[in-house]
């Protein structure tokens, strides 16, 4: 009888691993994707040991804030360097308008972004979230497009038909060809959805009031006041609706 | 069977009570300050994130918490009846050791779900106190971490039987938890590796039960049929090994 149970065990053990090993396909990068600096190793281990990769992620995603929301101590790029995709091709006077576009402190030059935001696609390449802030943030803030779109492209090797990935993605090739209204059609379909970075709201409302729509803007500041929850971006907002209402223009 | 079948629902039912008196609702409590505390750190920190953080903390630590519970429970309860000879009384009266073994898995893994379900609830409570609408596949992820849990404690019965105390059970399974886990990186290497490293690993995953299959919490969308299925044959198998231990016992 002992016998018989272990035998049973032991087939219902091995069917269960055959049905494991032929159906599980991992939705997750290989290890040998994942790079991380020696401090952040110990977290990565525990991500995978407790099956919590987005949890990690959004550890990851909380740093990458802090970082890019801390001041650089040395010295960084400037708002004109950073924002050059918003200069007209031909020259002219439109500095004190990129300037204007570097709100807070976005623009920079903070050389950890991008391995910083490649680590949270690398534990969990389904955060579209990330990608986007982050991808946004090295395209139109710090003028790195390049990395912007390796960023992108790294997500939608595991999420090919990630539809705001791909209008970013497009987004950024206008920018590349410092065609702010293109821009602007591009990231229109992602202004809704509930994954959009506030700073792509809040770049998509400048480059409205650029255009001469001022009620758009108005509308996409008045979003931005109510959905966001990110002090910096609440109160901007509230100044530009300000702005905007003394000029007797209501959000549409 | 009818008769065996009552005695399995009796153990089972005697099982839940006692691990309900047992400081079943300090877990909650432990649960109801983390939760509240990272959903006050999530709204600083995570800013336009904060809904995808709290849904991700609450889950993992719901399942940890659960499998703490969980493992504590398997690795202790055949000892305790053991040396309190509470076993004895059970083995005196016509109850079948394939009864009282099922039973008390049943017993171990309805206080699992009821536990899953409770805290399931006050994570989704403050998560509509925060003013977010249920996460998509939040009930996946739970079933997902009701099935590994399933697993787990049944090997932990199975552990149990052969370990030499509660501690020892603790460890192992829970290198196992981890190493299951690992499945993705054990199948790499396995792939990478040559000769014999290769080959134990390739062992390795058909010996260690992969969890990444049921970690919807982790991976998103719903769990496969075939997800129960393998739960339920590695439940039955890890029962069925605890059973042919149970049968050499002298009790």
């Amino acid at each position: 009888m002992r016998l018989l149970a272990a035998c049973a065990a032991l087939l219902a053990w091995t069917a269960g691993s055959a049905v494991s090993v032929s159906v599980y396909r991992s939705p997750f990068p290989p290890p040998s994707d994942i790079h991380v600096s020696a401090e952040g190793a110990a977290g990565d281990i525990l991500a995978l040991a407790f099956g919590a990769r987005r949890l990690f992620a959004d550890v990851w995603f909380i740093r990458l804030m802090q970082y890019y929301g801390t001041p650089e101590a040395g010295p960084g790029g400037t708002p004109g360097d950073s924002f050059a995709w918003l200069l007209p091709k031909t020259g002219g006077g439109a500095a004190e308008e990129a300037a204007e576009a570097a709100i807070n402190n976005g623009a920079g030059r903070y050389p950890d972004f991008f391995p910083l935001a490649m680590h949270i696609l690398q534990l969990d390449p389904s955060f579209t979230g990330a990608a986007l802030y982050g991808a946004a943030s090295l395209a139109f803030n710090m003028n790195r497009p390049g990395e912007a779109e390796a960023l992108l492209r790294y997500g939608l090797r595991y999420h090919p038909h990630d539809w705001k990935s791909l209008k970013l993605l497009t987004a950024i090739g206008y920018s590349r060809s410092r065609d702010p209204s293109a821009v602007a059609a591009s990231i229109a379909p992602l202004l809704k959805d509930p994954d959009c970075p506030v700073m792509l709201k809040q770049l998509a409302a400048f480059l409205d009031k650029k255009a001469g729509n001022y009620a758009e803007a108005a509308a996409l500041y008045a979003d931005i006041l109510t959905t966001s929850r990110d002090p910096s971006y609440a109160s901007n907002a509230r100044k530009e609706l300000a702005l905007l209402a003394a000029r007797g223009i209501t959000p549409r | 069977m009818r008769r065996s079948f009552s005695t399995v629902v009796s153990v089972a039912l005697n099982s839940f009570s006692e691990n309900v008196r047992n400081k079943f609702f300090a877990v909650f409590a432990v649960f109801a300050f983390a939760a509240v505390y990272a959903s006050v750190l999530a709204g600083v920190m995570a800013v336009d994130q904060e809904a995808r953080v709290l849904t991700d903390f609450g889950l993992t630590l719901i399942e940890l918490i659960a499998l703490a519970y969980a493992l504590f429970n398997a690795s202790s309860v055949l000892l305790r009846e053991a040396e309190t000879k509470t076993i004895y009384l059970v083995f005196s009266r016509p109850v079948p050791r394939w009864a009282y073994l099922a039973g008390k898995l049943a017993g171990s893994l309805l206080t699992s779900a009821v536990m899953l379900a409770l805290m399931g609830a006050m994570h989704l409570l403050l998560l509509r106190l925060r003013g977010f609408p249920p996460p998509v596949d939040y009930a996946w992820a739970l079933a997902g971490s009701l099935l590994k849990l399933s697993v787990i404690t049944s090997l932990a019965f199975f552990v149990s039987l052969f370990s030499t105390s509660a501690v020892s059970t603790l460890v192992i399974s829970g290198v196992i938890w981890t190493a299951g886990h690992f499945a993705i990186e054990t199948r790499f290497l396995a792939e990478h590796s040559p000769g014999v490293k290769g080959g134990l690993l390739k062992a390795a995953i058909w010996l260690i039960p992969n969890f990444q299959l049921f970690n919807v919490r982790d991976s998103g969308g719903t769990l496969p049929l075939a997800a129960f299925a393998t739960a339920a044959l590695w439940t039955v198998g890890a029962g069925l090994a605890a059973l042919a231990l149970l049968w050499r016992k002298e009790f």
